[in-house]
């Protein structure tokens, strides 16, 4: 058979076998894959510590230019989706338990929202849009040889590539994760005025209560998990395309699909070790 | 340490099953030129590309300057001195800066090693610039609003800011005007003569095989032929 050059993804298509060949290619493949998405994040957290304080500079500047996009330009849509959110869960709590004291409307809203709502909710609106922009950015820099051109500069590309963005997403996940709590509980409370003779003095007392130093921690643990694996993942899969541009929108979709996939995956893990270790958040319930 | 400025010793490199490269060795000395010639399609940008340490020979070794690159980490080779220039076939222009910060971006990276400050980087930049005849109009355009042969006077331009002591050429002469022919021909004629530059060159073009004067070699089947043995 004659070989032609330059890359033909045909060749990469594997002969016809049997099962056991089948299984053996896949679980090298599976490796390989797993393999890789390790070395983006080695890489690009070993690019830490390259000596170079004109590149450092470099790397933080494009870091700030991805916070600006990832976080301030995110502001109007989270502030949207926090406010309904909000109103829905005060909405669905009245239908479902008329005359919930205040106190424990807040316990509800502390619940819900902080400790879950917002850092999901949060890293599903990052991963869809700037985990998207991301990965598509990456991959089309991949078809036009701008990484090859950056290595030929001497410039590292985990350091000027991945790590600025995945900076940018966990410094992005977390603030918004706050500024998204915060909406969505006054967004919340507004709606209770109008549906309940609730007072702000005592949904107050209701989170004073809820919330502990264990809250902090959960949040540090979710903003920076959740930030790094959409910035991670958006890059990992960027990197992914070889030569062509057609490759640019199935990896995006890719990562994003990962991106989703890993930020609900990660939350429930830490959800369940929280619950496990700080117990129930509503006197009376058990956590499992 | 090597004498040659580029030494391959038995590199190979394939696409998947493609092979490109079979256990191919090389040197090219210290301030000498080397131009590599082949059929469309044989892999003489990917020769160049491993040359330059920008991808990873899968067997073999690659030294530059005695240094062997780390494909992912190619900071390591500038910061031992290698300073490479690397004029690609398409440019490989960054598409979200324009012609001016395609230019200071490296100079900006390693502005500490090459003791830069921002004033000498702007200077040296837009001396290159105005070296490879970019219009200063031209200048704080993006790469997609300048025209083929623009964009390749850019990417000439970030090579020769660099001041490099390896240049590599990748199609030079490819789909420009007879003005930028002449311009190209030039600066490969000057970096050929100087003993301080290693120089690769990838082409078919007669012309520019005639100008350079360099007996070339033919990469055909993954081997490097020579045909005056």
């Amino acid at each position: 058979m004659r070989r032609t050059l330059p890359y033909d993804p045909r060749s990469q298509l594997a002969p016809r076998s049997g099962w056991v060949a089948l299984l053996g290619r896949r679980t090298i493949y599976a490796w390989r894959g797993y393999r890789a998405l390790w070395t983006t994040l080695s890489d690009a957290l070993g690019s830490v510590k390259t000596p170079g304080e004109s590149a450092r500079t470099t790397a933080r500047r494009i870091a700030l230019a991805q916070i600006q996009f990832t976080g301030v330009q995110a502001v109007t849509l989270v502030s949207l989706i926090a406010i309904f959110i909000g109103a829905t869960i005060i909405i669905q709590t009245n239908v479902l338990a008329p005359g919930t004291p205040a106190d424990m409307l807040g316990k509800i809203l502390v619940a819900v929202v902080p400790r879950e709502l917002a850092p999901l909710i949060t890293a599903i609106v990052v991963a869809g849009r700037s985990g998207t922009a991301i990965a598509t950015e990456i991959g089309n820099m991949r078809a036009n040889s701008e990484v090859l051109a950056l290595a030929s500069l001497g410039i590292d590309p985990p350091r000027f590539i991945v790590l600025p963005r995945i900076i940018a997403t966990v410094v992005s996940v977390l603030v918004l994760t706050v500024y998204f709590s915060v909406v969505a509980i006054l967004g919340g409370y507004v709606v209770s005025l109008f549906i309940t003779s609730t007072s702000f003095g005592a949904l107050r007392a209701g989170f004073a209560q809820a919330l502990g130093p264990a809250d902090l921690l959960l949040f540090l643990l979710k903003g920076v998990g959740l930030g790094a694996i959409v910035g991670w993942l958006s890059c990992h899969y960027g990197l992914q395309v070889k030569s062509s541009p057609t490759e640019v929108p199935q990896q995006a979709s890719r990562a994003v699909m990962l991106s989703l996939f890993g930020c609900v995956a990660y939350n429930t893990l830490v959800t369940a070790c929280f619950y496990w270790i700080v117990g129930a958040p509503i006197q009376g319930t058990g956590p499992f | 340490m090597s004498d040659a400025g580029i030494s391959l010793r038995e590199a190979s490199f394939s696409y998947g099953d493609l092979p490109v490269l079979l256990e191919t060795s090389l040197d090219v000395p210290r301030g000498s030129a080397f131009v590599v010639t082949g059929d469309n399609g044989v892999g003489k940008s990917t020769l160049l590309y491993v040359c330059a340490g920008l991808l990873p020979a899968a067997s073999g070794h690659v030294l530059l300057d005695g240094h062997e690159p780390e494909p992912r980490r190619p900071s390591a080779l500038f910061q031992s001195g290698v300073r490479c220039g690397f004029v690609f076939q398409n440019g490989g222009l960054l598409s979200n800066q324009s012609a001016l910060s395609n230019v200071t971006l490296a100079l900006s990276y390693h502005a500490d090693i090459l003791g830069l400050d921002a004033d000498a980087i702007d200077r040296r930049a837009r001396d290159a610039l105005g070296e490879a005849r970019v219009a200063q109009t031209d200048m704080h355009s993006l790469p997609a609003h300048l025209s083929f042969g623009v964009r390749k006077r850019i990417a000439l331009a970030r090579a020769l800011a660099l001041e490099p002591n390896f240049v590599f050429f990748d199609d030079p002469d490819t789909g420009l005007d007879a003005t930028t022919l002449s311009l190209f021909h030039d600066i490969l004629l000057r970096y050929r003569d100087d003993p301080a530059v290693t120089m690769v060159v990838a082409t078919n073009h007669a012309l520019l095989l005639r100008r350079l004067g360099v007996q070339p070699l033919e990469l055909r089947g993954g081997e490097l032929l020579d045909h005056n043995d």
